[in-house]
């Protein structure tokens, strides 16, 4: 191998670099869109050619969390005075007022949909990973009969979109009552992620050296307890990686969400596109409650971002 | 006082059975080392004893209570990997404390027992680093440190030193040994490694095929291996093997190999000794050691020619054509000048093993 890099080299390097630069841009570009509309003021949103240069306002916000109803004429100076700073944030955009007849500020549905979100998408990726564990661990480390076939059964639940079974499911749910409930979500978020969660899970279970157990075992400790204080440790890299993709899976998810929830337990996605206001679509309030809505994703990868480079890679080389 | 025993233990894997009828007394402070080829049921048995395998049939017996029912953790036994299997999320302190976690002793014991293993490995230094930051070597402390803090009935070790580097390994083989003398608890160690089953056992058992072949001291299965198998596995170089055809002279015994024209002499005793066996098929065999050879023609030597010269530093292995046969003799080095030389060997007698070909058993022919 050449220690030292020839011109040819440089160059590649270099066009390496560039090709890098553009996808990079290519895919931050929405991101960034969606960023900068959402701190945008109304009359701005839309503009051809897009502007680019801004005084950004926290008015989409302001108008993403409360109710907003019309009043016909603008505010009187007093009113103006008498509103607190973030309504005049509102009052400054040209637009009218967040208050209702009776001078009340109310919230808008989408806090209350925020928090089913996190619910419904945390409380399912818990159940997920952790059922998708303990079945990954049995699998890696017994003998179970017709193991491979009941692998195949598990993975085979994932082989049809499942907007397929989209009216079976809501006319079932609705039998038994879960349409509209926290808990319908999760069992349903829940049961898409298993089969996933199993898979990935028994790929980290078997690069796991059994010696690490077995060592426990003669160490003195029951399996039980083998299993959380050797095994769970060592898997947690696995675990951080699965529960990314269970928690992006259920918090993006849309098509159930719109179909099985109306008001209760409805989460964000079909919630978003629905506040388009009246008369013309207020984007910069989809843009902010979209902007809102990618950052728990986003943290909780920043927040697992060691485990998930070294989940992505893990099992690629055999030791 | 620790005695292991094993009952007719056998052991299924499908239908392939790795452990034969094996019947095995370990007595208290002993050092045994199983020692066999791999897929010889070694690791096998030993992974029976700590609890980690069940058996299909026999016991298991430490100090007369049968336990192959009971689980790994409820033995009291310690057992060290080949692959270390240091916690890798836990400190070397939180390794070696990890056991001991398991029997609710206050802190402050634990705190205690873990330095004082630590002061007699050595490790005392490492104790805050992770298995990552350890060389090979210390790693196998660590390991060996987890498994004595218990003070455990018994300490099994499957090949512990088998993944380290030779010089390592030399270092370690001796450092376990003295240990061992230390500590004098019950030890049985897997090895396939005939070297570091010689210079560690009280005591060898080698396997074959899942079978006991032989239980003896170091010089025992040397010296007078019990069938061809242990004759060939012990020792290196490897014992020379050959088909032998008796017959009598007047005043001795001949002993032809490889159907040579003249056959080596041997005491006449030998065709008393050998008790009607002498007429059937027999292999000799002789190490290298004990085919002596010279320059000079003398009585009771067969000039033979050599072929292949191996020196080894300390001595040679030169290779004699005897008939359509290679024994291979020992020398002083430089002895031998190269192939195609013309020299005088002769056998020791006293050396000499006679096995029945059928059955592979030697006959305990001792002259």
């Amino acid at each position: 191998m050449a220690a030292v890099q020839t011109s040819g080299e440089r160059a590649l390097n270099k066009i390496a670099i560039v090709a890098v630069l553009v996808v990079t841009i290519i895919f931050l570009a929405p991101i960034y869109w969606i960023v900068s509309t959402s701190f945008k003021p109304r009359n701005l949103a839309t503009t051809v050619p897009p502007t680019v240069v801004f005084e950004p306002t926290i008015s989409p916000f302001v108008k993403l969390f409360t109710k907003r109803s019309q009043l016909r004429s603008p505010p009187t100076a007093e009113e103006y005075a008498a509103a607190p700073w973030w309504e005049r944030v509102v009052f400054d955009g040209g637009e009218k007022i967040v208050r209702d007849g009776q001078g009340q500020v109310q919230w808008s549905g989408y806090p209350s949909r925020f928090l089913n979100s996190l619910i419904i998408a945390i409380t399912s990726t818990v159940l997920a990973v952790g059922m998708g564990t303990f079945t990954a661990y049995g699998f890696s480390r017994f003998k179970v009969k017709g193991e491979a076939d009941l692998l195949f059964f598990i993975l085979s639940t994932r082989m049809l979109p499942a907007v397929v079974v989209a009216i079976p499911m809501f006319l079932m749910y609705r039998a038994v009552g879960l349409n509209d409930t926290h808990l319908g979500l999760i069992i349903l978020y829940t049961a898409f992620n298993l089969s996933f969660s199993v898979w990935l899970m028994k790929g980290f279970m078997d690069e796991i050296p059994k010696e690490y157990e077995e060592a426990a075992l003669v160490d003195g400790y029951t399996r039980m307890e083998a299993f959380f204080k050797i095994v769970l440790p060592e898997a947690a890299t696995g675990i951080a990686a699965t529960a990314v993709f269970c928690f992006i899976t259920a918090w993006n998810e849309y098509a159930f969400a719109l179909i099985m929830t109306n008001r209760r337990a409805q989460t964000a996605p079909p919630f978003i596109p629905s506040q388009v206001g009246s008369g013309l679509p207020d984007w910069t309030v989809i843009a902010s409650g979209t902007f809102l809505f990618l950052l728990p994703v986003a943290i909780f990868t920043f927040l697992l971002r060691n485990h998930l480079l070294r989940g992505m890679s893990f099992g690629a080389i055999r030791k | 006082m620790t005695q292991i025993e094993l009952r007719g233990v056998q052991k299924f894997f499908g239908a392939v059975q790795v452990i034969k009828d094996l019947n095995l007394k370990i007595d208290d402070n002993e050092f045994i080392v199983l020692l066999g080829q791999s897929g010889c049921g070694k690791t096998t048995t030993l992974r029976a004893i700590a609890g980690l395998e069940t058996i299909d049939e026999g016991d298991i017996l430490i100090d007369g209570k049968a336990i192959q029912h009971l689980k790994a953790a409820d033995r009291d036994i310690a057992m060290v990997f080949q692959s270390f299997s240091l916690y890798p999320h836990m400190s070397v302190y939180e390794n070696i404390a990890f056991p001991l976690r398991a029997t609710r002793k206050s802190k402050s014991e634990i705190d205690s027992e873990v330095r004082s293993v630590a002061k007699t490995l050595q490790i005392t230094d490492l104790l805050e680093k992770k298995p990552s930051a350890l060389s090979g070597g210390d790693m196998q402390r660590v390991a060996i440190g987890r498994a004595l803090v218990r003070r455990p009935k018994a300490m099994l070790m499957d090949e512990p030193i088998g993944a380290l580097d030779a010089k390592l390994r030399e270092e370690m083989r001796a450092e376990i040994k003295r240990l061992h003398i230390k500590q004098g608890s019950t030890t049985i160690y897997v090895t396939h490694d005939q070297i570091e089953a010689m210079s560690l056992a009280d005591r060898i058992v080698i396997m074959h095929e899942g079978m006991l072949q032989q239980v003896g001291s170091p010089d025992e299965v040397y010296s007078r291996p019990a069938n061809l198998f242990v004759a060939q596995f012990v020792g290196s170089p490897v014992m020379n093997v050959a088909d032998a055809a008796i017959s009598e002279t007047t005043s001795s015994a001949s002993v032809t190999v490889g159907g040579a024209e003249a056959g080596f002499e041997f005491p006449r005793t030998l065709l008393s000794k050998l008790n009607g066996h002498a007429g059937g098929e027999l292999a000799l065999g002789i190490r290298p050691e004990g085919v002596l050879i010279r320059r000079d023609a003398a009585e009771g030597f067969l000039p033979v020619e050599t072929q292949l010269v191996e020196p080894l530093g300390s001595f040679d292995i030169v290779d004699l054509k005897v008939g359509s046969k290679m024994l291979r003799a020992r020398t002083r080095s430089g002895f031998v000048g190269g192939p195609g030389e013309k020299v005088f060997a002769r056998i020791d007698p006293s050396q000499a093993h006679f096995f029945d070909k059928t059955s592979g058993k030697s006959l305990g022919v001792r002259l």
